[in-house]
């Protein structure tokens, strides 16, 4: 991070003391590196995207390493987890025959969750979805298992002819053929991509934005009832996140079931 | 006793069901909306590109941004042509779980 945030935690940044208002910009989403190996630097996201895998595998096994009839408190809770991905994600999509791709969704859906509420947590206080860098290979994951399956299953020449749908007019296919194939290799998964990066970095570009204000106007001026709105604008937008984060997770996850369950199933 | 036994695992039963077709139509909302905005963009960016090649053999600029608009026009017919007639659309999707309650699967 650069210094805007620094100069204002030493306290010496307020309104009227000649000190311009340190924006918050792109400056805030890049992080000196811990260490550098060669043009490799590990930084901040990278070990928070570390710590969330290791939270979602750690809490799994722990919740699973040795099931009971009678669950304890922490299957009970894994279970929870796992019944609220089958039942509001993967059932609505796939049906019960896509069971089977369960331990997938689950695993995505929090590994995205605890990456995007991370944002809240002090300390951490940074979603790593926000580096888009962290989104394209989630999307290159999930992409590559949707064209596999829907090759797998219909056919290399069956699958792409799923794309357009039948009985229209052969002219027709002709004009379509462009739209489709950048639809489905472009704007498909730019757009799955985008969506959960543009909305965790705006949430914490508003953050920033609203701590950064309060603690800026905060003087005995009338710039006090500015920091006092600031401050509850601060305190919305952190519930609205609170949401975003999980709300995000779950329209990924969402489409990661329906794409799967349209490669498995054509007529889907 | 039974009666109401009975009439408590209905409900739950019900309210399941509701619960699923309501989970149901979310996840289809959120594929068709997230495609419909897929076509619009690829519409406008496939014959946007076209019209600017086309544009730039014959040197007329203005087939690139008439590419676009004939690409969005393309994208909307065939959006309308797709989503607008699928069945179940628009409607609330609570026919499907009732058979299952009444035990058809």
């Amino acid at each position: 991070m650069t210094g805007d945030v620094g100069v204002l935690a030493s306290g010496g940044c307020h309104i009227f003391s000649g000190c311009g208002f340190p924006a918050p910009g792109l400056q805030d989403f890049n992080w000196k590196p811990f260490f550098s190996i060669g043009s490799f630097h590990f930084t901040k996201p990278i070990l928070l995207a570390i710590v969330a895998a290791l939270v979602v595998m750690v809490f799994f096994w722990a919740a699973f390493r040795k099931p009971k009839l009678i669950p304890g408190r922490m299957q009970s809770l894994g279970e929870i987890a796992i019944l609220a991905v089958r039942d509001q994600i993967l059932r609505p999509s796939l049906g019960r025959k896509g069971d089977s791709y369960l331990p997938f969704l689950v695993s995505l859906f929090f590994f995205i969750y605890i990456m995007n509420i991370m944002e809240l947590i002090p300390v951490l206080q940074f979603p790593v979805p926000s580096r888009v860098g962290f989104v394209w290979p989630l999307v290159f994951i999930v992409y590559f298992l949707y064209m596999y399956l829907g090759f797998r299953h219909q056919g290399l020449w069956g699958y792409f002819k799923t794309m357009i749908p039948a009985g229209v007019p052969w002219p027709i296919y002709i004009i379509l053929v462009p739209v489709e194939l950048l639809r489905f290799f472009v704007f498909q998964p730019f757009t799955l991509g985008v969506r959960l990066f543009g909305n965790m970095f705006a949430g914490h570009l508003l953050l920033t934005i609203f701590t950064i204000a309060t603690w800026y106007l905060l003087s005995l001026s009338v710039g006090l009832a500015y920091a006092a709105g600031s401050f509850l604008l601060a305190i919305f937008v952190f519930l609205l996140e609170t949401l975003v984060t999980l709300l995000q997770a779950f329209i990924f996850t969402t489409l990661t079931a329906t794409y799967i369950a349209s490669s498995v199933e054509p007529a889907h | 006793m039974s009666n109401h036994g009975n009439e408590a695992v209905t409900n739950e039963a019900v309210t399941r069901a509701q619960e699923q077709a309501a989970a149901e139509g979310r996840a289809q909302g959120l594929e068709i909306g997230w495609t419909v905005f897929s076509y619009l963009l690829a519409g406008m960016a496939a014959y946007g590109l076209i019209g600017w090649l086309v544009g730039r053999a014959v040197h007329v600029a203005l087939l690139f941004p008439f590419g676009m608009l004939l690409g969005l026009g393309i994208s909307i017919g065939y959006i309308i042509y797709r989503f607008g007639r699928q069945p179940g659309v628009g409607r609330p999707v609570v026919d499907r779980p009732r058979k299952e309650i009444t035990g058809d699967r």
